[in-house]
């Protein structure tokens, strides 16, 4: 496939394709954003037992969570205006971007509500009972007990689902969205380099995904700082980096450690 | 003053607590005795609303209401009169010590923050916890997270504290600090109801004893009545069994 392995190619493409970065981040974050709001609301009638939405609600997590995201796509970029079509509402101007945000935010939106549920539950019966006792109304007891405190639980799992998504991004090329994956695609055909640009794009990504691991990483320990056990887990762990280190240093001199 | 007059609760076909009439005088301090399943901690909790009964009124001092029509204001209003101090503590985790007093004090009852601060510090002193404002629950030991809970109640200025099982919770060696802390509050005059299987403390402490058993009050009375002279057979029988426990413990 294409010519002679350059990999000046790869210095080369970085530049260009990291120039549409941002349509990337910009699917990421708005699928994200607009996923929360879906999980949020999907997440409620489950979290009352609401007899009808329930059963909707399951539905709809089941359907997004046991299909491919592919097959999401090309359904709702084909699928979605046929549909709206019956309404009389013309799609056929509108940007491709919208319709691919749209599905991962409906896909995202699944899992974020199952995080959601299960981080609510985790909160236990009892701190919502004290905060009945005070005095407090549901509401109150929700956003000022429950919900921060499922928000830190919830950490972990949201910070995958950005990574997965992020990843998954890449295949809004397939509906001819111009993100990075889809500038690749035409770098490749153009230079006929296509390792060079599969390389270069790799690097982007899982530089990218390093970064926002170190985030939520941080987000995590700064919503969990009232978990005494995270922080000395944290400790241990780096106690047993330094133990590692000192052990190569040793080895590396040639002394033996026993 | 509090007087609950036919206070019934069943959960489903199970009645746990059938037609209790229990008056309680204003700066008593009650201990609710009986065997587990006897439906002591769910008369404790319908003084909260924390469950609903099926039927039956509560009166605290000049406030008073009828389960069955109760509204979500008289619910609150209820709630206001009482604070309830739980067994696992409850305490709200993300939240420092000195939040957990104030939490209730600037939410609910509209304390300024300052006032709520000063307020909450007081209570936690009095609690001998003042060293330990900026802690997590996580930090504490069990006694200590108790007597943020009791901090918590009392910062509330109810009209009654509920203790339920304060101390079944905690190590042998920590249930001394929480059992002072409670005699401490209970010689300031203020009212609470106390379920327990501490003996001990229920006979030095108390000046009401109620003894319940199968979702009734079987006996109640003076301490030295009840634990000296127990009338009914079934009290007679549960302290046997309690105070021959006591001898074997080692």
């Amino acid at each position: 496939m294409g010519g002679q392995f350059d990999i000046h190619y790869v210095f080369d493409f970085l530049p260009k394709l990291l120039s549409y970065l941002h349509i990337t981040l910009l699917i990421v974050a708005g699928s994200i954003l607009l996923g929360l709001i879906i999980g949020f609301i999907v997440a409620l009638p489950r979290l009352y037992n609401v007899p009808i939405l329930k059963r909707v609600s399951q539905v709809y997590v089941s359907f997004f969570r046991g299909t491919p995201i592919l097959i999401q796509l090309f359904l709702i970029y084909y699928g979605l205006p046929e549909l709206l079509k019956l309404i009389h509402v013309d799609t056929s101007r509108t940007n491709v971007l919208i319709f691919v945000i749209v599905t991962y935010a409906l896909h995202s939106g699944a899992f974020i509500s199952e995080a959601i549920r299960a981080a609510v539950n985790a909160v236990d019966r009892g701190q919502i009972e004290a905060a009945y006792s005070v005095g407090m109304s549901g509401y109150q007891a929700l956003t000022r007990i429950i919900l921060p405190q499922a928000l830190s639980i919830s950490v972990p799992i949201l910070s995958n689902l950005v990574i997965a998504n992020l990843k998954d991004s890449s295949l809004a090329f397939t509906l001819g969205a111009m993100e990075m994956t889809g500038k690749s695609q035409t770098l490749g055909s153009a230079t006929r380099h296509f390792v060079e640009t599969y390389i270069a794009l790799s690097l982007i990504y899982f530089v990218i995904s390093t970064v926002l691991e170190r985030i939520f990483f941080y987000l995590e320990a700064r919503l969990l700082r009232h978990e005494r056990q995270i922080i000395e887990k944290e400790r241990s762990s780096k106690r047993w980096i330094g133990w590692r280190k000192r052990e190569i240093a040793r080895l590396e001199k040639g002394v033996d450690p026993h | 003053m509090i007087k609950l007059t036919n206070i019934s609760k069943s959960f489903g076909k199970h009645e746990v607590l059938h037609q209790i009439n229990l008056t309680v005088e204003k700066g008593e301090v009650v201990v609710i005795l009986g065997p587990s399943g006897s439906g002591k901690t769910t008369l404790l909790r319908c003084i909260n609303y924390l469950e609903k009964p099926n039927e039956g009124q509560i009166e605290i001092g000049d406030f008073n209401l009828d389960y069955k029509q109760a509204n979500k204001k008289d619910i609150h209003n209820l709630r206001q009169r009482s604070a309830m101090v739980f067994q696992h503590y409850n305490l709200f985790k993300h939240k420092t010590v000195l939040e957990n007093v104030m939490e209730g004090l600037v939410v609910v009852q509209k304390f300024s923050t300052d006032e709520a601060k000063r307020k909450s510090i007081e209570m936690l002193e009095k609690v001998g916890l003042g060293t330990k404002l900026d802690a997590y629950p996580s930090q504490l030991s069990g006694g200590q997270q108790q007597r943020v809970g009791i901090a918590r109640a009392l910062a509330l200025n109810p009209e009654v504290i509920l203790f339920d099982e304060p101390t079944s919770a905690l190590d042998p060696e920590l249930v001394g600090e929480v059992l002072d802390v409670i005699r401490k509050i209970a010689k300031e005059g203020i009212t609470m109801i106390v379920v327990t299987h501490e003996m001990g403390f229920a006979r030095d402490v108390s000046n009401h004893v109620v003894f319940m058993d199968e979702g009734v009050i079987v006996e109640e009375g003076r301490p030295q009545d009840i634990f000296g002279a127990p009338k009914e057979e079934r009290t007679k029988q549960f302290l046997k069994r309690i105070t021959s426990e006591w001898a074997y413990s080692i």
